[in-house]
């Protein structure tokens, strides 16, 4: 249970960024494991080199993480915007763009770092809680991804900024006729969905083993979660994160640890033969 | 005053609009009268900037010019749009929708006020305060569509067809609020296709045809213009080729 929590968890906190970039920007960040996989790496090499502890890395990762998304939506993706004649023709550009920006953050970190894999080892204590045994980094970890959660969930829902975000995620154009102005809101989300997935790529450093390539597996697993959820769901996002995290450690368990990415597959399916637009997404989509 | 000359629009080829002027002052109700495609829907989004206008046009709100600003910042200079179809956020509550209606500069100050008058003018909207807007009847969502707008405390309110798929009984309430959100000192810009009912309230009317006005006056010499009656309130209506109006 709880080992499945834990990656349920991660999973949920990994799709958390990519539906604010998805569902309020409309852009489909093809490259968005990769912002992961550099915010993993450079945990790695502040811990391993200058001795900054990973919890002190989120506090450089994320901030700077969001300054770099910003700045990647204003130069590369608002000439998209500007072109776009509505929101799908953005979407289809968005892939594109992404899918080379993918080729250069990869290619960028191996230059940088190489293809060889790299861990750490960060509060690897092992503890013994409700039967099953789970080391205090992956708990830390999972203590982190609930409170980020959590506190972004009452920005948008409590806040007069996370309701105009919520806004535009839900209707554009009405949007900008409540004085909402949408290209701002956009670049606020796109940002804060790429700090989001650096603080998801310091936590999951302290205890998984990553290289420079393995950006994409993070990037189709954060892509199920958000379509399982609702595309702009933050709530459907964290609940289909946690399903499947369960899903996943459940059938590695108790059937065969092979057939995890199987049912990974067969429960999207499932989900969206039942609900084409995702757990708890909307009627107009 | 709203204050809109010469202002066309094209779609591709078609050009949509051709020289529009019209004006509306505070406290007034000024109703737009046409056929579907005459061009009505195109002058409300151009006016509040969601269709580029052809140069030469001339938008004004008291003196100052709006062409070509983005449609977040007309609504802060003071002009609200309850678009076609309501465009109200059917995800969100009530509440939402009313607190986000605010979300103009120009609002916030205001904002524990107009939600106090929006609720005093529509009372089932209190009753239905944190319900999501997609579950609620047709002229409850109009209510949150036009309290909404009135949120951003506005000079002036454009509306699209807020009668269209109303009971009788409500259309008769929506006039009403209508008539007495002009009693506020709002002035409004209705376009309709209820042509008594909304001349009934109005102070004048616009008859728009292919883009153009073609005809105006005041709402008491439409009612009664022959070629009026004739294509807009029911009477047999073969076009509304012979609707030129009373000028002035």
């Amino acid at each position: 249970m709880l080992p499945g929590l834990i990656l349920g968890g991660m999973y949920a906190l990994v799709a958390m960024g990519l539906t604010l970039q998805y569902g309020v920007a409309r852009i489909m960040n093809l490259s968005y494991g990769e912002f992961l996989v550099a915010a993993a790496l450079a945990t790695f090499f502040l811990y391993t080199g200058l001795g900054v502890s990973p919890l002190l890395g989120l506090l450089i990762a994320v901030p700077a993480a969001y300054v770099l998304n910003w700045a990647i939506y204003q130069l590369l993706l608002v000439p998209l915007v500007r072109r776009a004649k509505n929101r799908d023709m953005l979407e289809v550009d968005s892939i594109l763009a992404t899918f080379g920006m993918l080729f250069v953050v990869q290619g960028l970190a191996h230059v940088l770092v190489g293809g060889q894999y790299y861990s750490y080892s960060y509060l690897s204590i092992p503890l013994s809680i409700l039967g099953s045994t789970v080391a205090l980094n992956r708990l830390i970890a999972l203590l982190f991804a609930a409170l980020i959660g959590l506190a972004l969930y009452f920005a948008l829902t409590r806040t007069r900024a996370g309701m105009a975000i919520r806004a535009v995620a839900v209707d554009p154009v009405s949007a900008g006729l409540v004085a909402i102005d949408v290209r701002r809101a956009s670049a606020f989300a796109f940002a804060l969905g790429g700090a989001l997935v650096a603080a998801a790529g310091v936590l999951v450093s302290v205890f998984l083993t990553l290289n420079a390539s393995m950006g994409v597996v993070f990037t189709t697993k954060a892509l199920i979660v958000v379509i399982m959820g609702g595309v702009g769901n933050l709530l459907g996002a964290l609940l289909a994160g946690l399903v499947l995290g369960l899903a996943e450690t459940a059938v590695a368990r108790l059937i065969d640890p092979g057939l995890t990415l199987a049912a990974n597959f067969a429960l999207f399916l499932i989900v969206l033969l039942w609900r084409p637009t995702g757990l708890f997404g909307g009627a107009a989509r | 005053m709203l204050e809109v000359r010469g202002l066309s629009a094209c779609y591709g080829k078609h050009r949509a609009l051709d020289g529009v002027g019209l004006s509306v002052a505070r406290g007034e109700i000024v109703v737009i009268l046409g056929a579907n495609g005459a061009g009505k829907t195109t002058l409300l989004k151009a006016i509040v900037g969601l269709v580029p206008p052809i140069r030469g046009a001339r938008v004004t709100l008291d003196g100052s010019d709006l062409v070509g600003l983005p449609s977040h910042a007309i609504v802060e200079a003071g002009i609200a749009l309850v678009p076609e179809g309501r465009g109200i956020f059917a995800e969100l509550t009530v509440r939402e929708n009313l607190l986000l209606g605010a979300y103009a500069a120009r609002a916030r100050l205001k904002e524990a006020s107009n939600l106090q008058r929006v609720l005093g003018l529509f009372p089932r909207l209190e009753e239905r305060f944190r319900q999501v807007v997609r579950t609620m009847s047709g002229g409850e969502q109009q209510m949150v569509a036009i309290g909404r707008a009135l949120m951003s405390a506005p000079e002036i309110l454009l509306l699209d067809e807020p009668s269209l798929g109303l009971s009788p009984l409500l259309c008769r309430e929506l006039f009403q609020v209508l008539a007495g959100i002009r009693g506020n000192g709002i002035g409004i810009l209705l376009v309709e296709q209820n042509a008594k009912q909304s001349l009934n309230i109005a102070d004048r009317g616009l008859l728009i045809e292919t883009g153009r006005i073609v005809g105006q006056g005041s709402a008491a010499e439409l009612k009664d213009d022959p070629a009026v009656r004739r294509a807009y309130f029911g009477a047999a209506a073969p076009g509304a080729d012979g609707a030129t109006g009373s000028r002035g």
